[in-house]
């Protein structure tokens, strides 16, 4: 095997590809990456697994063949070469790395390719298009209510599933939960409900290039992405994910509605006096205004009133700040609301203007 | 010089050890004073249930705790069976220990019915040790109507057997320098740690009096009798304390614990102790508004070899029973069928204010709500309602896991 490339050429795709592999033992075949050529590709391929990646750059072929080595090391000489065309070849086993008109001379152990584990493939038919803007989009309104938990493992991923007219993608980890429910003027077709790990959409957020389009193939226990000439895909959580629509509240009685930027500049300096483990602040909402407060500490305690338009008893509500903070960090427009019918019960936050997403927040107990 | 040694005087250990007296049976009497005077059983009457506490009248028959039930009534076929109100027991528990603390505030508490108060240093507030332990008496009569006994002595060890030496409604100081000749009253018999299996091994040795014990080097006993069991009989034949009760937590933990008076080696038995165990536990930590992350037990062999295991687990505990399942698991852990256990305790640790904010769930969290099942138990028993959770006192089948 011999190849010519560009250093920034191979760079980029290694440095994709070291995400995939597995990182916690040199020795073993998954921690390499899959380097062959043909006929002017160089085909690069990455898995620890449970995710892969794919991708192909062109490059100046001189003989065909295939290896693998170690990726990480690969990775750290790349970055140390100089910006130039750099020679690849393959001989009794060593990869040897030789910028051009330089004496730097690199030789790395391989393993051969072989015993690189076959990767997951998806018939390019069964792909679909969609915007890759609207579903990291869909992501970011959601992936942070994901659960931590790992003994509700199937907690731990957002859940996608097929609408009328789109698709939904929810998170919980049992105490809020965000859901978008949006429309596609794209074909979809249909697909089993799925559980996605969240490592995806850190993938999906490098590789994504913003305004253009991604092709999804959806089967029982993979999700496969395609931008580009790159292919990723990820193994899915298995395991029941709960009837949420059960948990969303379908209609309730008072509205409350607060300037994002008021309510997250309050939270923020509220929340300095919050007791750290259960994060705990009370909203005492009334038509003159919404009064965060502190629980009263050793520390001290903090107070803050900030406007709202409300018509209604006065309510006291206490809950997880963070709850709050999350979804409206990320939320759209200058206005939100929260909704409730009891102090007690799971409150609704929506974003004011019209958009396809919200929020159920459960209370803390008010006066335990 | 006379300052100094009258400092010296003053700073004499003293240990009380509070053991009230047929807990449960007296809060029912209590209760129901037409039980006074009568056999009374407390503890499930089902075919595998144990006693877990005997009226004085009951013990006549030879009855001891931990005791099958039905190996009890036909000792005594007239008894009374009472079903535990553990709720009802770690409330009235809650009320002597607060009247303990205004005795002392270094109190340690080794069950629901037994405590040690360190009195060192109190004299000029309470007067000598014996009359501190007076107005103890009378204050937790007066206030709770039960009888305690009070062990006092310069140690934990000389205490727990003081309380013992002159039961029920008892009051006895050892003091410092009388420890030999208080262990050789209460006799090898009596001796706290010495059973029934330790006793005849003593026999074998022609061990048959304290003094005859005390004959016997450190190493020699050790090679008799084990590394533990020798340096213990070392210890508790001179009236030094073996540490049985040390290193205990004194706070940031909730647990207990039950001596078998005779070795325990059938798992029914053991299952039995550790699910009233977590019960009194859980109703402890409810009454004291807190919530704990670890789950322990401690289990003692005869030959003195004790083990502590614990279990976090990754949510709140929230009930007994998650208490006892965990107890369990770590129990089978270590035992195997047929062993002989002389002691088992459980105990929760890691404990943080249970008043902090309870997070609501979306979806139900099977043991939160039986967390708070056990609240209105909690509640309602406090309001003298009889209210029982007919699974804390069914066994566990074999088959639940």
């Amino acid at each position: 095997m011999k190849f010519v490339c560009n250093k920034d050429d191979i760079l980029n795709e290694i440095l994709y590809s070291m995400d995939f592999t597995s990182q916690r033992n040199s020795l073993s075949i998954t921690s390499n990456v899959y380097l062959e050529t043909s006929g002017g590709r160089l085909i690069i391929r990455a898995t620890d697994q449970k995710l892969g990646f794919s991708t192909e750059i062109a490059v100046e072929t001189l003989q065909a063949g295939k290896t693998t080595v170690f990726c990480e090391k690969l990775l750290n000489i790349l970055r140390s070469l100089p910006d130039t065309k750099i020679d690849f070849s393959l001989e009794d086993g060593m990869l040897t790395i030789k910028p051009e008109e330089q004496n730097i001379d690199f030789k790395l152990r391989t393993i051969g390719a072989d015993e690189f584990p076959s990767l997951e493939n998806s018939e390019s038919s069964s792909y679909f298009t969609i915007p890759q803007k609207s579903f990291t989009d869909m992501a970011n309104q959601t992936m942070f209510a994901i659960s931590e938990d790992e003994t509700r493992y199937f907690l731990c991923g957002l859940y996608l599933e097929r609408n009328a007219s789109g698709m939904n993608m929810v998170a919980t980890d049992g105490r809020r939960l965000s859901i978008v429910e949006r429309t596609f003027e794209e074909d979809l077709p249909m697909f089993p409900s799925i559980i996605i790990p969240p490592k995806f959409f850190t993938e999906l957020k490098k590789l994504s290039t913003d305004e253009g389009m991604l092709d999804l193939a959806i089967t029982e226990n993979i999700l496969f992405a395609k931008i580009g000439n790159r292919t990723f895909y990820t193994t899915l959580i298995k395991g029941q994910y709960p009837n949420y629509r059960r948990v969303i509240p379908e209609t309730q009685t008072y509205t409350c509605t607060m300037r994002i930027q008021d309510m997250l500049d309050a939270l923020k300096r509220v929340s300095l006096l919050v007791e750290n483990k259960a994060k705990r602040i009370f909203l005492d909402i009334s038509e003159s205004g919404v009064l965060l407060t502190s629980d009263e500490s050793e520390v001290g305690e903090a107070k803050e009133i900030i406007a709202c338009q409300y018509e209604g008893p006065d309510t006291k509500v206490s809950l997880n700040y963070t709850y709050l903070v999350n979804p409206l960090k990320v939320m759209e427009g200058e206005y939100f609301s929260i909704s409730f019918t009891e102090p007690t019960r799971a409150m609704t936050v929506k974003p004011d203007s019209n958009k396809d997403y919200f929020h159920i927040i459960m209370p803390m107990q008010p006066n335990a | 010089m006379f300052h100094a040694a009258k400092t010296m005087m003053e700073l004499e250990p003293v240990i009380f050890h509070v053991d009230m007296d047929a807990f449960y049976a007296a809060i029912e009497v209590l209760d129901n004073p037409s039980y006074a005077g009568t056999c009374l059983l407390i503890g499930g009457n089902s075919s595998r249930g144990v006693v877990a506490t005997a009226s004085y009248e009951a013990r006549k028959y030879g009855i001891h705790s931990a005791m099958p039930m039905v190996q009890a009534l036909r000792l005594c076929p007239h008894a009374v069976v009472v079903k535990p109100r553990m709720a009802r027991y770690s409330q009235v528990s809650s009320q002597v220990m607060d009247i303990l603390r205004q005795f002392s505030s270094d109190l340690q508490q080794i069950s629901i019915d037994e405590a040690f108060l360190d009195m060192t240093g109190t004299r000029r507030l309470f007067g000598i040790p014996r009359q501190a332990g007076k107005i103890l008496k009378e204050r937790v009569k007066k206030e709770t109507g039960l009888t305690i006994s009070v062990g006092i002595g310069a140690s934990r060890f000389i205490a727990k057997m003081a309380s013992d030496y002159d039961k029920p409604d008892g009051l006895c100081r050892v003091s410092q320098g009388k420890e030999i000749a208080f262990i050789d009253a209460v006799g090898l018999q009596k001796l706290w740690g010495v059973g029934k299996v330790t006793q005849s091994l003593l026999a074998k040795h022609h061990i048959q009096t304290t003094k005859e014990l005390r004959s016997y080097t450190m190493d020699s006993l050790q090679s008799l009798f084990g590394k533990s069991m020798g340096q213990f009989l070392y210890l508790a034949c001179r009236g030094i304390d073996p540490g049985i009760f040390s290193g205990e937590a004194k706070s940031h933990s909730i647990s207990t614990e039950t001596t078998f008076e005779h070795d325990v080696t059938s798992l029914s038995i053991l299952e039995q102790t550790l699910l009233s165990m977590s019960h009194e536990v859980m109703f402890r930590a409810l009454e004291e508004k807190q919530i704990g992350r670890t789950v322990g037990i401690k289990v003692r062999l005869p030959d003195f070899t004790t083990y502590t295991l614990q279990a976090t687990p990754q949510g709140t505990i929230y009930s007994a029973e998650q208490i006892y399942h965990l107890a369990k698991q770590l129990l089978l852990q270590k035992w195997h069928d047929g062993t002989p256990i002389r002691l088992i305790g459980v105990g929760l640790y890691q404990l943080y204010e249970g008043s902090r904010p309870l997070q609501e769930e979306l979806f139900e969290d099977p043991y939160q709500k039986k967390r708070k099942i056990e609240q209105v138990v909690l509640a309602l028993q406090k309001q003298g309602k009889q209210v029982f959770k007919a699974k804390n006192l069914e066994t566990p089948t074999p088959s639940e896991k």
